[in-house]
């Protein structure tokens, strides 16, 4: 029986040295471009993965795309593939399965902070060569530089989320106040407020261990002036600008105005509290406005408005937003690159961006819809006034994002916490960053 | 076949009386048994290659990956060289030493306070009359739940806005703790979450030990005068070590692996007060995308709870032998 054994090892060996051998399979970067150059005449077959966009009258907003493309491409057929929708867990989805050198999805549907890191990984098309001239006339700067690469562009724009500081319109006019225009008014204000007893927290936003402090830590960063990184992608990290941004973060904790709690707070958590009228302002992404206004889920729906962040006092800077969303990524493995850039294309294009205008819950990435007719439409004020922010993309231009990410979070959570003075949490967060900038971070 | 099975029964030394050829038609009995046995082979070898796709394979992968350089290519990934950097990385990093330290903390006292209060409600179940088996499915229901799930509904207890645990703390104590939000808390909410959860399976497991021992021998103890306390100790624990081994080892394994609880109440934080082995290994790979790095976690988490169950076999034999001894 011994020789079976060996034999059914040897086969066990055997198909195990298929399998690693079938995922390596290199391919030249030049001929995948020429595929991608041309829009297949013959019928096609994509795959789209997708999370569900956000929707204002109930339409499912993938659908009315795909159909779209449809009618203008009768020989192309899109199937969606239905996508989780946290960053997190869509890339851990994603990545194994393009590693593994699937040609689906054709077109995946990614996070704006993905296109660094999946184009050293090579599980991203470059596609600038791909875009017709003048193409990025269009967008925002920020979502170019954030979508590039060492000079390639990885990520076709699609929509963009935002951040605002959502506020209780009823409890301001109540105690006669205005919407904060720097963050020193805005503790001054939420203490007032808070006293009278009217709300339970002042400010509410995301401070747990996650990529979410990081958008936040980036916005407060630069309300005060200060970078992450520098031009040539090194730690820029420093001074009394961050200090003053990790010394405000501390403030909203130690006096009270944001619960302690926020330090396991993510999205979700801080809109939650809002929705259930625990909170006078809210810094959320731009999707929060038709959560929140909602009737069936938020108390507070027609108590709200939105306004972009303040910033400090005397720097003349406010407005500050991350610059983030979801863009479309095309599988370099894919059987139909022709076809899927094609759609890449449409789902930039002016007919589906007023759609997105029109029914989805986004802010369309083309600069030129935002104050269109379909826009004035729907009222949604971070739509409306998504053109007045200071967009500052986060230091996702080294494919070690998620390593920087956790360089900045980790020391900023426990300055929140109290446990970290903010200018050793500066300190932690530079010395995080340079080991994670040269690659030697977990 | 036949004249291959022949030619083959022909070469097989006797071991008869004369050392005389054997024929065909009187085949010897180990013959019959290797045909049995191949046949045995044949029927289960469907079974086994899915076995071998589903657990071999991945386990053979993750160590080569783990080993390897790995590089992503068009096309797919791509292994490279053989090298130890991922290890090294991995064994030079502070960050791998807390989370081990958490994991094998989180586990050592996880896995005795659910062994403690498994034994105790064990002892009361067994004392149970009719009503042993209602009691015993609803014991059973957190350990039916997902556990995801379970994380989920614990989080929404522990949150410090509106969770009820802070609410209660802050009618009895007048402060609303933050629970998830400062390590020591939540190292020990974790704790009590897995403890709610697997209480009941070693309670189970106790349980089923604890009706295998034969009625006789607490008859004799009672004749010998022994008290409850000295009947607990000196007949029940050591009739009870088979199987309170196993349900160890069940608990180690899984608690060793803990994935869900930190993931869904505190996403390893706060700052990395309860990142497990898993968390870190799940970061690594799904994350940063280094396949190799991820892997040698893998590799190495799986030595290591390895190692402990072959320290706890080991130290159980020793003692087992050394208590049949005396």
């Amino acid at each position: 029986m011994s020789l079976h054994r060996r034999a059914l090892l040897t086969g066990a060996l055997g198909a195990a040295a298929a399998g690693l051998l079938s995922g390596c399979g290199g391919k030249d970067l030049d001929d995948l471009l020429a595929q991608a150059a041309t829009v297949p005449r013959k019928p096609a077959r994509l795959t789209w993965w997708v999370s569900e966009i956000p929707s204002r009258r109930g339409a499912v907003v993938a659908d009315l795309i795909i159909r779209a493309f449809e009618r203008r491409h009768p020989r192309i057929r899109v199937s969606k593939i239905n996508a989780l929708s946290t960053s997190d867990g869509n890339r851990s989805a994603i990545a194994t399965q393009l590693a593994g050198g699937s040609p689906q999805p054709d077109v995946y549907l990614g996070d704006t902070t993905w296109p660094a890191q999946f184009g050293h990984s090579a599980l991203a098309l470059p596609v600038e060569k791909l875009l017709p001239d003048g193409f990025w006339d269009s967008y925002p700067q920020a979502l170019r530089s954030g979508s590039t690469y060492r000079g390639s562009v990885y990520a076709v724009p699609f929509f963009t989320d935002s951040t605002y500081l959502f506020y209780r319109k009823d409890l301001l006019a109540k105690h006669g106040l205005r919407v904060p225009r720097s963050w020193e008014e805005l503790l001054h204000t939420s203490r007032t407020v808070q006293r009278a007893g009217d709300t339970e927290a002042g400010f509410l936003w995301q401070a747990a261990v996650t990529e979410s402090l990081t958008a936040n830590v980036t916005e407060f960063l630069a309300d005060a002036g200060a970078a992450v990184l520098d031009e040539r992608g090194g730690p820029a990290l420093g001074g009394a600008e961050a200090e003053r941004a990790f010394s405000l973060m501390a403030e909203f904790t130690s006096r009270g105005v944001t619960p302690r709690t926020v330090a396991t707070y993510q999205e979700s958590d801080s809109q939650d509290a809002f929705v259930n009228g625990r909170g006078l302002f809210l810094r959320n992404w731009s999707y929060a406005w038709v959560n929140a206004s909602t009737p069936q889920v938020s108390r507070v729906a027609g108590k709200i408005g939105a306004v972009p962040r303040p910033g400090f006092e005397g720097t003349g800077r406010s407005g500050v937003s991350c610059a983030g969303g979801w863009s479309n990524f095309v599988n370099p493995s894919s059987q139909e690159l022709g076809a899927a850039m094609e759609f890449a294309r449409f789902c930039a294009s002016g007919e589906v961006q007023r759609l997105l205008a029109r029914e989805a819950g986004v802010v369309p990435a083309m600069t030129s819809v935002l104050d269109g007719p379909e826009a004035r439409a729907a009222g949604d004020p971070t739509v409306l006034r998504a053109a007045d922010l200071t967009l500052v993309s986060r230091p996702v231009q080294t494919p070690y994002y998620p390593q920087v990410s956790k360089a900045l979070y980790t020391p900023a959570n426990a300055v929140v916490r109290g446990s970290l003075s903010p200018a050793d949490g500066v300190r932690a967060a530079r010395e995080g960053l340079r080991t994670a900038l040269e690659g030697k971070a977990l | 076949m036949s004249s291959v099975l022949h030619r083959k029964t022909a070469r097989t030394p006797s071991t008869g009386d004369g050392g005389g050829p054997v024929t065909g038609r009187s085949a010897p009995p180990d013959s019959v048994a290797r045909r049995r046995a191949r046949a045995g082979w044949l029927f289960a070898s469907p079974a086994l290659l899915v076995v071998a796709a589903v657990t071999v394979f991945p386990v053979l992968f993750s160590l080569v990956l783990s080993f390897s350089e790995v590089r992503l290519e068009y096309g797919g990934l791509r292994l490279g060289s053989p090298t130890l950097a991922h290890y090294e990385a991995l064994l030079t990093h502070s960050e791998w030493y807390r989370a081990l330290a958490f994991t094998l903390g989180f586990t050592v006292v996880s896995v005795f306070v659910e062994l403690v209060l498994g034994t105790l409600v064990a002892l009361v179940l067994e004392r149970l009359g009719a009503a042993r088996g209602w009691i015993l499915a609803l014991l059973l229901l957190p350990w039916a739940l997902i556990n995801v799930i379970a994380a989920q509904l614990w989080s929404y207890l522990f949150n410090g806005t509106y969770g009820a645990v802070g609410w209660l703390c802050e009618q009895v104590f007048g402060t609303r703790p933050d629970i998830l939000g400062e390590p020591l808390p939540a190292m020990a909410a974790m704790v009590v979450v897995d403890v709610w959860k697997t209480t009941p399976f070693v309670a189970i497991v106790v349980l089923a030990g604890l009706m295998l021992i034969p009625g006789d021998v607490y008859e004799a103890a009672e004749i010998d005068g022994a008290s409850a306390w000295t009947t607990f100790w000196k007949v029940t624990l050591p009739q009870l070590r088979p199987i309170i081994a196993i349900a160890v080892l069940f608990r180690i394994l899984q608690a060793f692996g803990i994935f869900d609880l930190p993931f869904v109440l505190t996403q390893g934080g706060p700052g990395t007060a309860t990142q497990s082995v898993a968390i870190l290994g799940y970061r690594i790979l799904f994350q940063n995308l280094d396949f190799g790095g991820g892997a040698a976690v893998a590799v190495t988490t799986a030595a290591i709870v390895l190692g402990c169950c072959l320290l706890f076999l080991r130290v159980f034999r020793a003692q087992a032998d050394e208590g049949g001894r005396a």
